[in-house]
């Protein structure tokens, strides 16, 4: 749990490690990675590669928007149409735009998996890779919605849970040609690194180990509980950012504690100090002082990991439907026309009524 | 990323794959030791075009060897991704891998190479420590034999071939296991996938190791079946047949037959007089790795940190491998 290290010093480290005599620990293991050397950021560094893929793409599609003024269909425009178009585009969709309705279609993915049975790993598998796909793809380019099946398919297939594309296809009824077109896209946009660490095997080293720890003060029953509960929380925990920024054993650690906080800390006491958190420092010994440290520091991570965990990027309903909308517009400029001259002719009627074609995010 | 290497020429080819010998491009002209690379093709066009019309998308064993190899790059006996990248102009996914033209398989055949018994401890140790290294990182390899173990020039032996890789799952209160025994090379796969065993782990990996380095000293495969029930024949009657008190459980196995013919299992001194010329360190290292019992069996750290690597004599130098191949 020394994971809290300066990332480049712990990866050299690491990379000595392998091929002394030295134990290997899980956490070497993890900084060697590619999900902590290629999936890894830091909060500032994900906003920026976010917000550039927001700026690229906006201005992509405001010069994809004079080239689809010189078209034959655009001949019918007015001025005031054209401004409008204009505004629409400059908009572009934002980084937290996207990354909203990321979200939303994450949970989709989720709910899919369910629905099929699939194993935790898997799940979280497809989560992931259809959040990482849109970090460097933006929604216009490729709708969340075709992406879904794509991710579960090839997640099941990096998990080892062997489906058929042709019986895939017909469970989730879908075209297998479809599902098959991205890929590759994916694939190449993953960085062609698949193998997550999961929070699923942690989760079951801290049953085991706070069983130990503490022996005949705890209902093994009750243990099992929190255990699922925490379980259900940790997949969920894949909608949220913490998987950029924490090890597995600390995102794990802290759903552990929202699920039970006093039996957690009690168990961190017991493994990490043997005497209470609240002692003065004045009476503490070196080494005792040492531990005292660490154990801070761990709370510390702990604490911000429950911030990001809890943070919610799941729009409401109108946000997602206007974001989703928007998307449509720029796949087909048309379309927004069309609604734009709707809703002038039924401005004039006074009668407000809302967007007659209602985009359903299904 | 494609502008980087130039492919020379076919090396060979498979269902889905060509590999050729390729070179880095000079972009830097300080560069001038340009080694060669293996370039391992992964036809996109093939998958889709199948004539069965069964298009199962990117091969699993393709998504296989990405994955695990992405994340081994830092071990000295495991091969090389340098990189991989797709090529638009033939819809293709490229794997630049280490170029190693030996392996151990061609190098136990050839016959003019006498191995002394540092030889053979430098290359029991470099494989043991190539599959110690996946282990702990929960891999299986499940396709170990001879030709999979490839050889640098710089006498360096490398794992190779993650097509049939898997991650062992052992997390999970409710965790089951439900693995396909359809794996392995017949020769080098033990007795519990052989009984159709679904939930076997790392040891199947250090049964192979076994039968590979026997084959290392005598020269010819030791246990060469000619379909999977006469495999697990040989396997009895070389090694014995298990019984409940040896593995338990073992009747439980979908291919037990009740009806074997039961095989006394070899003492010590049988296994002496088949290995004449091997001490006694490595007679227990080869007995534990051809425990029949999945259970019994050495793991690979136990191996590794068996009396045999730590006595006398020490391994030779890679650079006496390299000597033995150019001989």
């Amino acid at each position: 749990m020394s994971s809290t290290k300066t990332s480049d010093k712990a990866a050299k480290t690491a990379d000595n490690i392998l091929f002394t005599n030295q134990r290997v620990t899980d956490d070497d293991i993890y900084r060697n990675s590619t999900q902590f050397s290629a999936w890894s950021f830091t909060k500032e560094s994900l906003n920026e590669i976010r917000v550039e893929l927001a700026n690229k793409t906006r201005l992509r599609y405001q010069q994809k928007i004079e080239s689809y003024f010189m078209e034959e269909e655009a001949e019918t425009l007015n001025d005031e149409e054209k401004e409008a178009i204009k505004l629409e585009f400059s908009l572009g969709i934002s980084a937290e735009e996207q990354l909203q309705i990321v979200t939303l279609y994450t949970q989709k993915v989720q709910v899919f998996c369910t629905k099929l049975k699939l194993p935790s790993e898997v799940v979280a598998t497809s989560m992931l890779f259809f959040k990482k796909f849109y970090i460097t793809n933006s929604v216009i380019d490729l709708h969340p919605k075709n992406l879904i099946f794509t991710c579960i398919f090839l997640a099941c297939k990096s998990e080892n849970h062997f489906i058929s594309a042709e019986t895939f296809a017909a469970k989730v009824k879908q075209d297998k040609q479809k599902i098959l077109e991205n890929e590759f896209r994916l694939l190449e946009s993953l960085k062609f690194s698949l193998m997550n660490h999961h929070l699923f095997k942690p989760l079951h080293g801290f049953y085991l180990d706070i069983q130990s720890v503490l022996q005949g003060k705890i209902d093994k029953n009750y243990l099992g509980t929190v255990y699922e509960k925490s379980k259900k929380m940790l997949i969920n925990s894949y909608l949220s950012d913490a998987f950029y920024y924490y090890s597995p054993p600390h995102i794990t650690l802290t759903a552990l504690i929202m699920e039970d906080e006093q039996l957690i800390l009690k168990y961190l006491e017991l493994k990490f100090l043997g005497f209470d958190p609240e002692t003065s420092s004045d009476s503490l010994t070196e080494s005792q002082k040492i531990s005292k440290n660490m154990y801070d520091k761990l709370m510390k991570t702990v604490s911000s990991c429950k911030t990001d965990i809890k943070t919610s990027f799941l729009p409401d309903r109108d946000t997602a439907w206007k974001i989703d909308a928007r998307i449509h517009y720029f796949i087909d400029p048309s379309a927004f026309v069309k609604r734009f001259r709707a809703q002038k002719e039924t401005a004039s009627d006074i009668t407000e009524e809302p967007d007659q074609k209602k985009q359903k995010v299904e | 990323m494609s502008d980087l290497y130039v492919k020379e020429k076919k090396l060979g080819e498979g269902t889905f794959a060509i590999v050729y010998l390729g070179k880095r491009k000079e972009t830097d002209k300080q560069a001038k030791s340009v080694g060669y690379v293996a370039i391992k093709e992964i036809k996109l066009d093939l998958m889709k075009q199948s004539d069965s019309g069964d298009n199962m998308g990117i091969d699993i064993s393709a998504i296989r060897e990405i994955k695990y190899l992405q994340e081994l790059k830092t071990h000295d006996n495991i091969i090389k991704l340098h990189d991989v990248y797709s090529d638009i102009k033939t819809n293709s996914i490229n794997l630049i891998l280490e170029y190693l033209p030996m392996d151990l398989d061609k190098l136990i055949k050839k016959k003019t190479i006498i191995f002394n018994s540092m030889d053979i401890k430098l290359i029991v140790l470099q494989i043991l420590r190539g599959v110690n290294h996946l282990h702990r990182l929960s891999i299986i390899h499940r396709d170990l034999k001879p030709a999979n173990l490839l050889i640098g020039e710089n006498g360096l032996i490398k794992i190779a071939d993650f097509g049939l890789a898997r991650t062992y799952d052992d997390g999970g209160i409710n965790s089951h296991s439900n693995l396909t025994n359809n794996v392995v090379t017949r020769w080098y796969k033990s007795p519990e996938l052989l009984l159709g065993s679904k939930n076997y782990d790392f040891k199947i990996d250090v049964w192979s190791l076994g039968l590979i380095i026997i084959e290392l000293l005598i020269r010819v495969p030791y246990l060469p079946g000619k379909d999977d029930i006469d495999q697990l024949n040989l396997i009895f009657k070389v090694l014995g047949t298990p019984a409940e008190k040896d593995w338990p459980q073992v009747k439980a196995l979908p291919h037990y037959n009740t009806n074997l013919y039961m095989y006394p299992k070899p003492n010590r001194q049988e296994w002496r007089k088949r290995f004449i010329a091997i001490s006694d360190n490595f007679l227990d290292l080869l007995m534990s790795m051809l425990e029949m019992c999945p259970g019994e069996r050495w793991n690979i750290v136990t191996c590794l940190e068996s009396e045999y690597i730590k006595e006398f004599p020490r391994p030779s130098d890679p650079s006496e491998l390299v000597r033995l191949m150019h001989e």
